[in-house]
């Protein structure tokens, strides 16, 4: 009884599409970012807020950084897939495109999860057992699914629409460079922070992710955290759409 | 991935069991001589070997119509008779090929209906036979008599040929051996039976040159409109 489509396709995006040295790059930048860049900094700065330590604010910033990661190798499975002609080729296949759309935004959830994993696997000894509820681990899980929909869909829904890869990669690396360092994962945000800053920090669903992943971490749940979810979830639904529209006008043929 | 594990991913995508693909995995490795590269990575091949790695991974299921795109350019003639082979065997099993190429006389070979195509439009579909038949051009009759021929008898059959022969050409005359060319080969054999029994002389041997669809090509593409053979029908 073979797998359904989406099962098959989520597994050759795994197996086909990402090589061991791009996922020690993308996986263990993270890691190698808590182990030094935390250490480092916790000489530094005695504490952050109701984290304690900067290592500890840190580790789960980068956690809810991992929904951008797996946005990320999905995004390349996708636009691999255009420049090798492996779109064509699926869709002469057994498989619809929203099959392959869903395989996508699968694989982003996956690879998002991952990460998560192995992200914990390196920090928790740093940091310790956050001792997380069964609900708080529930909002973590619900929180890096909607934001990697929310990654995954924005960058199908770019790549969708162009046609070079120079550019695809580029507009890739900017905005994974730009989501990160502007909002919380790094560094909290607070009253002190100049405003033009924190208006754009607070525009970035990343931080609403980081804030809410940080909540958990702290069992400080508020009704803010619950709302930062709601608004990732509406973002995560036009994303969603932003991808589905896209795909549905996609043009074969060569791309550069 | 290797050229083995792709072959296998590729049957996986499609759903087939996991034995099924294991022994097609092998058939394939074996049929397109690729065994000792199976642990290679596909850009590792050479330009042939990946052109027989891409049609064996498209061979992996089971299909009802196939499209191959001039899959033997770059083989070696023993591997493209052998692929030519494979794919005849599963067209006679039932599978319908569309297989478009340059290679025509491999169109010859293998194809039941061709549909030849000259600037964006098709031009005509039939038999390879049909085609041929209908836009064959002169083609060589060798003819060898009992004895040599005398001044007489050599001016007499070149009139004759001369009149009833399309497209008519001499190309070698000298004592017992005619070489000619014309469109209308086979008519003007039965001519030169006829004339070689009035004259009372024995044909050793005649040979009409076959018509290649080669040839017929070239005439159907430099046809000034598109022609469509009459038996045919474009579905």
């Amino acid at each position: 009884m073979p797998l359904p489509p989406v099962l098959r396709l989520v597994v050759r995006n795994f197996r086909a599409s990402i090589d061991p040295i791009t996922l020690l790059v993308m996986f263990g930048q993270p890691a190698f970012l808590i182990v030094i860049l935390g250490t480092m900094f916790n000489q530094l700065i005695p504490s952050v807020g109701s984290s304690g330590s900067y290592i500890a604010f840190l580790v789960p910033g980068m956690i809810a950084s991992q929904m951008i990661t797996g946005a990320v190798l999905a995004g390349r499975t996708f636009w691999l897939d255009r420049r090798w002609s492996m779109v064509e080729q699926i869709f002469s296949g057994p498989f619809r495109r929203s099959e392959y759309l869903a395989a996508l935004l699968l694989t982003t959830l996956l690879f998002a999860l991952v990460g998560v994993g192995l992200l914990s696997l390196i920090a928790l000894p740093l940091i310790g057992l956050p001792g997380l509820s069964p609900g708080e681990l529930l909002v973590i899980l619900g929180t890096i699914a909607l934001g990697a929909t929310f990654f995954g869909g924005l960058l199908i829904a770019i790549g969708s629409r162009i046609r070079s890869a120079n550019l695809y990669f580029t507009i890739q690396s900017l905005l994974q460079y730009f989501l990160i360092f502007i909002s919380t994962v790094y560094y909290p945000v607070s009253a002190n922070t100049p405003l033009a800053l924190r208006v754009v920090v607070y525009a970035n669903p990343l931080t609403y992710a980081a804030n809410t992943v940080r909540a958990a971490f702290t069992h400080s749940f508020g009704p803010s955290d619950l709302i930062a979810g709601v608004v990732l979830g509406a973002l995560a639904i036009v994303a969603f759409f932003l991808a589905v529209a896209s795909f549905r006008r996609l043009s074969f043929g060569p791309v550069q | 991935m290797s050229v083995e594990e792709n072959l296998r991913l590729y049957a996986f995508l499609w759903g087939i069991p996991r034995e099924v693909a294991k022994a097609r995995t092998e058939e394939m490795l074996e049929l397109f001589e690729l065994g000792e590269k199976r642990r290679m990575r596909p850009w590792g091949l050479s330009g042939g070997e990946r052109r027989r790695f891409q049609v064996a991974r498209e061979l992996m299921h089971d299909m009802e119509l196939l499209f191959l795109d001039e899959p033997t350019v770059g083989l070696d003639a023993l591997t493209r008779t052998r692929i030519l082979d494979y794919l005849a065997a599963r067209a006679r099993q039932g599978l319908t090929i569309v297989f478009t190429t340059h290679i025509l006389h491999e169109a010859d070979r293998l194809c039941q209906r061709i549909g030849v195509m000259s600037d964006g439009h098709l031009v005509t579909v039939g038999s390879p036979e049909e085609i041929k038949r209908a836009y064959r051009g002169a083609r060589n009759v060798e003819a060898e008599f009992g004895r040599p021929l005398t001044r007489e008898e050599a001016a007499s059959l070149r009139e004759l040929l001369a009149r009833e022969g399309e497209e008519f050409a001499l190309v070698e005359a000298h004592d017992d051996l005619v070489i000619f060319r014309a469109r209308n080969a086979e008519a003007l054999v039965a001519d030169v039976a006829i004339w070689s029994r009035d004259h009372a002389l024995e044909i050793e041997r005649i040979a009409v040159e076959e018509a290649t669809l080669e040839d017929a090509f070239v005439r159907l593409v430099s046809e000034p409109r598109p022609v469509f053979l009459p038996s045919s029908e474009v579905d």
